[in-house]
């Protein structure tokens, strides 16, 4: 990618690092592809993407392993890597366009959508976290989701990183990482609860059914 | 709550006609609850949040499920890799990164 007349008189790869070994790599690789696969998982939705993915993902890593100065988590690192190789991917793949979602279009009109509710009446709260068609349903919602927006999503509220590291890993800041996040939130939110409103004839009891609900 | 209560109705007999928040109000809360959910607001900004919050079961009843939206991701599993297939792609990764 970078202009090859610059190589010439550049040194080919920075000094390396003698702890960078293959076999140092290969002990990276045992502590975190399970970490890649969840994450490319979560990202692709399917099996056969997101094991080209975590592939993707380790070569890329084992091409800047000798670069890699740690001052990054090995996580972060990982994640950074996957998150630019899906980007690649997917857009190689599908052309699909990466439209942007306004905060606008979640501003509930009328009551019934202000009142949309997750059908997760007369389930525990552990019952809701087990039900199958509910994780189907997110897992449906979050692959609607406009790529970059489920990136944001996926890291932040499943992966479990904070809003800054997000950050450090798509390349925005804080703010951006933030608005993005709630704007993805509130998508999921209004797929589920619409769904909700096709499958929970069961589960009006003890609501007093609020107007315009349906 | 029962302060509120003595400016209208309790929330639970409150219906669609007598929500006199104003729209412009609720909007401004909407585009808050991310923020809300993640405790990132201000002290004063989230007391603001929460009296409107117990006054109106619309922006009540959305950041219940906006917060169980949260939920529902935060504990998704995510199915894991076999130690074959780990075993597999450890192989064609360190093939494929070997330096030729």
């Amino acid at each position: 990618m970078m202009a090859t007349s610059a190589t010439k008189t550049q040194p080919a790869m920075p000094a390396a690092d003698p702890s960078r070994t293959p076999a140092s790599f290969d002990a990276l690789y045992r502590d975190h592809v399970d970490l890649m696969y969840r994450f490319a998982t979560r990202l692709c939705g399917e099996t056969e993407a997101a094991k080209d993915l975590v592939q993707e993902t380790f070569l890329n890593a084992y091409r800047g392993y000798h670069a890699f100065r740690g001052d990054a988590q090995v996580s972060t690192w990982l994640y950074t890597i996957a998150s630019r190789a899906c980007m690649r991917m997917r857009r190689k793949r599908k052309g699909e366009p990466d439209h942007e979602l306004s905060l606008e279009e979640f501003i509930p009109t009328s009551e019934g959508e202000f009142r949309l509710q997750i059908p997760v009446d007369g389930l525990s709260p552990e019952e809701a976290l087990h039900n199958k068609q509910l994780r189907q349903a997110l897992d449906d919602a979050i692959a609607k989701l406009p790529k970059k927006y489920r990136m944001v999503l996926i890291l932040r509220d499943m992966e479990g990183l904070s809003a800054k590291e997000v950050g450090r890993i798509v390349g925005l800041n804080e703010r951006a990482v933030k608005s993005r996040l709630h704007r993805a939130r509130l998508f999921v939110r209004r797929e589920l609860s619409a769904r909700g409103m096709a499958t929970s004839h069961h589960a009006h009891n003890g609501h007093p059914a609020p107007q315009g609900r349906m | 709550m029962a302060k509120r209560a003595a400016a209208g109705p309790t929330p639970k007999s409150v219906t669609a006609s007598t929500h006199r928040h104003g729209k412009g109000r609720c909007v401004a809360i909407l585009k808050k609850l991310s923020a809300y959910l993640d405790d990132e607001l201000p002290g004063d900004i989230c007391t603001d949040l929460r009296r409107h919050l117990g006054a109106c079961p619309n922006c009540e009843e959305f950041l219940t499920s906006l917060r169980q939206t949260v939920t529902l991701c935060r504990h998704q599993p995510a199915p894991a890799l076999s130690a074959a297939e780990r075993a597999r792609m450890r192989t064609t990764i360190l093939r494929a990164a070997r330096p030729r």
